[in-house]
């Protein structure tokens, strides 16, 4: 399917900065268009390495689990086993890879908590989201106001 | 608008005709609510600002005639925008900056507040425009070293202006509230607060550092007007001076080591720190020297990462503000904080 998802976003950004952002003169539209531009931006790089991302996730989120087992709560280990039971879902199907993650995620959050974890599995805990934080691929991209930076607050 | 004291109203750039209409419509009346003998007022040259993340900035010339004769000011108008990322009370930054006015903190005189919007559509504060500009990398900008240290040398000494505040004397107890429990207790607990309110997914990473801060906390050795977001990019300077600290909807009352941690934040190095000449050790020393208290490494280490997380959480609600479509800039989950709050938390340890 041309042009492809990717050559859109890459022709929008285009179009935006040469053709409407040289006719924002008000500097605070400016500052948000320039805004919406580098996420634009960031997003046609970005997008294609979403799947790939959560599928990665989900497994290592999954395995993460398993490794705190022994110092989690029985009702929270017994949502972890149920989490695991459950079938993977497609992996073209974006919405239920998404909608596992947040329920993994959701296990990790409570996990993580727990009193009786070892300094071992803290220091696993910590690789894994030192790990999982550089591989997010959407990420803030921070800009700065294009027109009288100087006094921006002002 | 059609009350008869107003004269003139010009809008200028920035911001939809309508919003500026009713900037100016609102403003009349917030004056003259202030001044009822107030006539011929005239607002000109309003300019909303392309800076300010959490309000509307908007600038402009005000005068009007009242039994003392005819009165000119430069004013900024800070108003509520529709989306935020600090959930703060225009009345408690109102008696602030009213309390600096009587310190040796340069701030901006506040002139008028309208608390819920009745005159502007959103809460208000009207204050003096200070004289300066304001530049976030100031300290790593264009100006020669010298110039640049003793701007850094200044900003610590406003630092510790702000902490030398007889908050009791001006009575900001009361308004602002005096921390019951340890001021990091107390801190971390209004965040945690504002990190459950605005999260739309679950973030293990965190809950994880919620759950180490919770357990380390650390007392304070005295209770002191915190700024809250202490940074070059909320001061305005001019030549070599800084003229006004400005941004204070953060302020309250908390442990001196709070804005300390957040100047020696390894996150923001780039805006606090001169590499080789004012980074984290010089910056202690010349705290500890100023202020004669002696500094914790391991608390100022919790201050460092309470930063990280209080910025998360920042930016957590201005992603909760823009899939809600009450704001206009689009942030993510900080994942760039992650890796810093972990490795300062591991070294803690």
């Amino acid at each position: 399917m041309r042009p492809t998802v990717e050559e859109q976003l890459h022709g929008t950004c285009r179009i935006l900065e040469s053709v409407v952002a040289p006719c924002v003169a008000d500097p605070f539209a400016r500052t948000i268009l320039d805004n919406l531009i580098a996420n634009l931006r960031m997003m046609t790089a970005a997008l294609p390495k979403v799947a790939g991302f959560l599928r990665y996730d989900n497994d290592a989120t999954l395995r993460q689990l398993l490794a705190l087992r022994e110092a989690l709560p029985s009702e929270l280990d017994a949502r972890i086993n149920q989490a695991m039971a459950a079938s993977e879902p497609d992996v073209a199907d974006g919405p239920a890879q998404e909608e596992r993650n947040q329920l993994l995620r959701e296990l990790l959050a409570a996990a993580v908590c727990s009193p009786a974890l070892t300094p071992d599995m803290r220091h696993s805990i910590q690789n894994y989201m030192v790990n999982r934080a550089s591989r997010v691929p959407m990420r803030y991209v921070p800009t700065v106001a294009s027109v009288n930076s100087s006094t921006a607050k002002r | 608008m059609t009350h008869p004291a107003i004269a003139s109203g010009t809008p200028a750039d920035g911001g939809s005709d309508a919003l500026v209409l009713k900037v100016l419509d609102g403003l009349k009346k917030l004056i003259f609510h202030e001044i009822p003998s107030a006539r011929d007022i005239s607002l000109e040259r309003l300019s909303r600002s392309a800076g300010g993340l959490s309000r509307e900035n908007w600038s402009l010339d005000a005068s009007w005639t009242d039994a003392n004769g005819r009165h000119a000011h430069r004013l900024m108008l800070m108003r509520d925008a529709a989306g935020t990322l600090l959930n703060t009370e225009r009345k408690r930054e109102f008696e602030v900056l009213k309390a600096l006015e009587r310190s040796a903190v340069a701030a901006p005189v506040v002139h008028w507040i309208d608390p819920d919007g009745r005159f502007l559509g959103a809460p208000s504060l009207v204050m003096a425009l200070m004289p300066g500009s304001c530049d976030y990398m100031v300290l790593n900008g264009s100006r020669p070293l010298p110039e640049r240290l003793a701007l850094a040398h200044d900003f610590l000494q406003l630092l510790v202006s702000i902490q030398v505040v007889d908050w009791r004397g001006q009575g900001l107890g009361e308004s602002l509230g005096v921390p019951e429990d340890s001021p990091a207790k107390t801190e971390l607990g209004y965040w945690e607060a504002e990190y459950r309110r605005v999260r739309l997914e679950p973030h293990p990473e965190l809950d994880y550092v919620l759950a180490w801060l919770g357990r380390t906390a650390p007392q304070a050795e005295a209770i002191v007007l915190v700024h809250g977001d202490f940074k070059p990019g909320n001061a305005l300077i001019e030549g070599k001076n800084i003229t006004a600290k400005l941004d204070w909807e953060t302020a309250h009352l908390g442990d001196p080591l709070e804005d300390l941690g957040w100047i020696t934040n390894p996150v923001r190095k780039r805006e606090h720190q001169i590499p080789g000449h004012w980074e984290r050790q010089q910056i202690i020393e010349a705290y500890s020297k100023l202020t004669g208290r002696k500094i914790c490494e391991a608390d100022l280490t919790w201050w460092n990462v309470f930063s990280c997380w209080k910025l998360a959480v920042i930016q957590l609600t201005a992603v909760g503000e823009f899939v809600a479509g009450r704001y206009n800039r689009v942030f993510h989950t900080p994942s760039w904080l992650f890796r810093p709050m972990l490795q300062m938390m591991e070294r803690a340890e």
